[in-house]
């Protein structure tokens, strides 16, 4: 049996989908359920995955994948199956209640620059990560780079001279 | 001098002393930023930061077509150009559903080989020279040397190469290059023999290395770390051997690891992987045939010059070819090579058309500075600094 169909007879109400590569791509609605998948696959004896490849984003702001405006992806891997599964979750900026987009750090500790990644690149908040500030872009940028309606040429330049905000954070040091 | 005045000794053992390492240091391999609290010489306390170095290449992924993007993949790991466009190639071609001719795909792998003994040359010799060892670094750089020249005969460039085009490369292979090759495989192990008599069991490379910067199996696991910091760790997982690509699975390499996972072990590991890497670069040159190096696919093949200089059908192709952009169906997806620092994966969503919709590198630096953070505690200073180096990450490839 496949991945792909092992995966739909475990999962049987979620949709499955196979990328380019034969890959499975498994859509996950919301984050709760995402952590009871993995960990049910964690253990489980043909997947094994217990390594986070890669943890990003794409815009959806032409509502090709769904309804709402990001697409939160998680790659995950088996280093002992050889396994790879890509999950994929719908999520808006600032989702609340049940669709909030809880953080991977206490799972995977690896998430937490990752997050803070797509934190810094779409703007997307991760409930309960514990520093979620931007990663690559200076902290007096605003906006979101990777949001397609940032154009490419729309440049921050910041003197040395300016003031730094840290928006009331604490200086990480201090 | 009054009471208030008096400087107090114990205003000596204060342990909040912030240090900043970088981002202009010399051991901080360019731009990278340690913030460290010390008390004395032990970091008590670190964070890194980054970002001095961020060029939008994953933006200009979405505003380029594929073709044209080819160049900033050159721009990630600088010091491992081929490694990097081929993992492009490779990710766009499977995407489109191309497979590459046999010849293309055997010189693609001497290109990734070579490439990752350029990369790891870097590695041990920066590492060793950031510690004092200059002798390393001139035993190495020659080399080095060489290898940048074999690269300079097949694609004209020494750093940033655009070897590799979707569906085949630019040139081929120059006259000669399969005697330069074979020289340099004879001579290159003699390179590594006299690097391990410096350092191998030299007092001070052990003392300034072993049991520094270590990382535990559980650890690398958790904190995803990827290629030589994952195989020192104890880690026997490479992707060339289990999720084989290319010929990697008809030829014969061992997979190295360590056990300890501090720097002695990650550069042993290195220095053992560039021996690999000689012995699989023999075995490639013997496979490599004469046989055609592009794939016969309009969609992708870039037409000879000659003919679109004497053809008016091909001199159209090749405008459309370059103005419009190779069109790539819709779909999505990820590829991973072992790059010479770890996994390097590319991660496609097209929605059909010349450019992608979203174009995610997954670099394997971006890993490893965040479990430096997580390494650097309860370390010293000096050791930072070797530390830095034994992970050896490339601020391009790091901040993108």
């Amino acid at each position: 049996m496949s991945k792909v169909e092992k995966l739909k007879t475990l999962f049987p109400d979620l949709k499955i989908e196979t990328d380019k590569a034969n890959g499975p791509i498994v859509w996950i609605d919301n984050c709760k359920n995402l952590f009871s998948v993995l960990e049910k696959l964690k253990h489980e004896k043909e997947f094994l995955l217990n390594y986070l490849t890669d943890l990003t984003a794409y815009d959806n702001v032409d509502h090709h994948d769904g309804d709402k405006r990001f697409v939160l992806v998680y790659q995950l891997f088996s280093m002992e199956t050889k396994t790879r599964v890509r999950f994929k979750i719908l999520a808006n900026a600032d989702d609340h209640d049940q669709n909030k987009i809880i953080t991977l750090v206490n799972h995977y500790p690896a998430a937490n620059w990752m997050e803070r990644e797509v934190y810094d690149m779409y703007g997307i908040i991760f409930y309960g990560h514990p520093d979620l500030r931007r990663i690559l872009m200076d902290e007096r940028f605003v906006g979101h780079p990777l949001r397609k309606e940032y154009d490419i040429k729309d440049r921050q330049p910041f003197p040395d001279n300016m003031k730094i905000n840290l928006e009331r954070r604490s200086v990480p040091l201090s | 001098m009054n009471q208030s005045e008096k400087i107090n000794l114990s205003d000596f053992y204060n342990p909040n002393v912030l240090v900043n390492l970088g981002p202009s240091h010399p051991a901080m391999h360019g731009t990278l930023r340690v913030m460290c609290r010390i008390n004395g010489e032990t970091i008590e306390e670190s964070k890194c930061e980054m970002g001095y170095l961020h060029r939008a290449i994953e933006k200009l992924g979405e505003t380029k077509t594929y073709h044209q993007w080819m160049v900033y993949t050159d721009r990630l790991n600088y010091c491992s150009a081929l490694n990097n466009n081929i993992a492009y190639a490779m990710t766009v071609e499977k995407l489109m559903d191309i497979t590459i001719t046999e010849r293309c795909m055997w010189i693609r792998m001497i290109c990734m080989e070579l490439s990752r003994i350029i990369d790891h040359i870097i590695c041990v010799a920066i590492n060793a020279l950031d510690m004092g060892a200059l002798t390393v670094f001139w035993v190495l750089y020659r080399w080095r040397e060489e290898a940048y020249t074999m690269i300079e005969a097949m694609c004209g460039m020494r750093l940033t190469t655009t070897y590799a085009r979707i569906g085949g490369m630019s040139y081929d292979l120059p006259e000669g290059f399969e005697k330069m090759l074979e020289k340099f495989c004879d001579e290159f192990p003699r390179a590594l023999e006299e690097t391990e008599g410096l350092l191998s069991s030299n007092r001070i490379w052990i003392d300034r290395t072993k049991n520094i910067g270590r990382l535990s199996k559980e650890e690398a696991i958790r904190l995803s770390a990827t290629g030589p910091v994952l195989r020192a760790s104890g880690v026997d997982f490479d992707l060339r051997r289990d999720v084989p690509y290319y010929g990697y699975s008809d030829l014969n390499f061992d997979v190295v690891i360590g056990t300890h996972g501090d720097v002695y072990d990650r550069y042993l590991v290195r220095m053992e992987e560039m021996r690999q890497s000689v012995s699989l670069l023999r075995q490639c040159l013997k496979r490599l045939n004469k046989g055609p190096l592009w794939v016969d696919d309009k969609r992708v093949r870039i037409p000879e010059k000659m003919d679109v200089y004497t053809k008016m059908e091909v001199l159209i192709h090749h405008f459309k070819f370059f103005m419009d952009g190779i069109q790539v169906p819709e779909g999505e997806c990820y590829n991973a090579v072992e790059g010479p620092n770890g996994e390097l994966g590319f991660y496609i969503v097209s929605r059909g058309g010349p450019k992608a919709w979203r174009m995610r590198i997954k670099s394997p630096s971006f890993v490893h500075y965040q479990i430096m953070e997580n390494t650097l505690k309860n370390e010293k200073i000096p050791d930072a600094v070797s530390i830095l180096g034994s992970v050896n990450i490339i601020a391009g490839e790091l901040d993108r």
